[in-house]
């Protein structure tokens, strides 16, 4: 009986019959987790500017911004914009307004994960001898020119490892805005299981899937990234 | 404000209720977690002929989506293995792996991080393998990962908002249940995000003071 039901879990030709359909919906993970990581790198470095910005109330918001948004789960995020914000702004403009829900899903995951990189930046940020800076500004930069040829070429680099691990979590969380009904893998894989019944095959091979993506998503960002920073510091 | 009573105040008892199955589900799982992430680490470094498998076992938990798996473990595993019989044990057997092959690599490291003389110490007073590891290795491993072990416990929390997926009657569950009944889910899902994050933040707070502590007292635990 074990083994039966091992080789059904195994047998993936349902899961590939439809691969198609799936597919469709894994390229919906991958967009979402595009629009989703441009939000949350830019946020994340606005966050982090605020937390190293000299005026108190400032740091203050970038703080708030940090363990807000570190501490909070995904899910009850996704559900808090797609639900609640459309409500709450709708008020506020007095009108009726709805979210597309993949418009809520790169909000919720690009806000979410915006803590995450906002404390990666500012590590990399203070990490930067102070040398540097008084050497750009002997030489008569203003602070902008600082932040985009001394700061940031060295924070982005030093950044790299832990940002990869940040995008990494950050595609994985895409699966949970099938709960949503944006139609990614998951959202399929459940409309399929209406039709054919058989959950063994196609969580199976969604696990797998998603294993096999992401493992090899993680594998080739690492390696290119490191690459590309031995190059620069040899 | 009147709505925050009814929304809320006066659902108090359910709430709380649903928190509590939250709190218990996120303590067996970690309890799993770091049984098993010790279990699978240690068969990756000192027995040779299961490492492949522990490798790949690490590395599946780890890459794939935590919602991916509670949905695998909840319906797959009772057709293969038999076991887990309720949706209430699938969801702490699948945050427990999940975060075990976290932890298996955080042990890993911890113990590969302990300098050899430590060992060959242990082993010229006449201790056996065994004690070495019991005596030398383990309370350092611990120590040196205990902050990375709280903070895999505030993954768990956050990630067990989904097994209201599989009708665990949760925080979220019990949440959502009165959103559906009142269609007013303004007050009652902003207080449920309070709850979750202030409860995160309490344990990432927990976590960082006793990383501060143990490096006070011994030097440890630099994270």
């Amino acid at each position: 009986m074990v083994s039966d039901a091992l080789a059904e879990a195994l047998d993936l030709t349902t899961f590939w019959e439809y691969r198609e359909v799936l597919l469709r919906g894994l390229a919906f993970n991958v967009y979402t987790f595009l629009a989703a990581a441009t939000v949350s790198i830019a946020i994340g470095l606005a966050a982090a500017l605020l937390r190293v910005n000299r005026l108190r109330p400032l740091r203050w918001a970038g703080t708030v911004h940090v363990e807000l948004f570190r501490n909070a789960p995904d899910y009850i995020m996704v559900v808090w914009v797609h639900f609640v914000l459309p409500l709450l702004l709708g008020k506020l403009l007095g009108s009726r307004i709805e979210f597309d829900p993949f418009v809520s899903a790169v909000i919720a995951l690009g806000f979410v994960y915006s803590g995450y990189f906002a404390e990666t930046f500012r590590t990399g940020i203070q990490a930067i001898p102070l040398g540097h800076l008084e050497a750009a500004r002997a030489c008569g930069m203003s602070e902008r020119q600082i932040l985009w040829r001394i700061t940031l070429p060295q924070v982005v680099r030093r950044m790299l490892p832990e940002a990869v691990n940040i995008f990494v979590s950050q595609f994985k969380a895409t699966t949970i805005i099938s709960l949503i009904a944006v139609p990614d893998l998951m959202y399929r894989v459940g409309m399929v299981l209406q039709q054919e019944m058989k959950p063994l095959p196609l969580y199976t091979g969604a696990a797998l899937t998603y294993f096999i993506v992401v493992y090899l998503f993680a594998g080739t960002v690492r390696a290119l990234s490191e690459r590309w920073r031995n190059r620069i510091y040899a | 404000m009147s709505n925050w009573e009814r929304l809320v105040w006066n659902q108090r008892e359910v709430l709380l209720k649903g928190f509590l199955v939250t709190v218990e589900i996120c303590l067996i799982a970690f309890a799993i977690a770091v049984v098993g992430g010790m279990l699978l680490c240690l068969v990756r470094l000192y027995v040779k002929p299961l490492k492949p498998l522990a490798v790949l076992l690490i590395e599946f938990f780890r890459a794939t989506p935590i919602f991916v798996q509670l949905m695998w473990v909840a319906y797959v595993w009772p057709e293969i293995f038999g076991w887990p019989g309720t949706f209430f044990a699938a969801g702490c057997v699948a945050l427990g792996v999940q975060s075990s092959g976290y932890l298996a690599e955080t042990f890993r490291a911890g113990i590969e991080a302990i300098p050899r003389g430590h060992r060959e110490a242990g082993y010229s007073v006449g201790m056996s393998p065994p004690q070495v590891f019991r005596r030398i290795v383990l309370p350092q491993t611990l120590l040196a990962s205990a902050p990375s072990i709280v903070n895999q416990f505030t993954v768990i929390v956050k990630s067990s908002t989904l097994v209201s997926v599989i009708t665990v009657q949760d925080l979220m569950f019990q949440a959502l249940k009165l959103v559906t009944v009142w269609y007013e889910p303004i007050e009652i899902l902003t207080v449920t995000a309070g709850i979750y994050i202030g409860f995160v933040f309490l344990v990432s707070l927990a976590g960082k003071t006793l990383a501060d502590r143990l490096r006070l007292r011994y030097g440890l635990a630099a994270a």
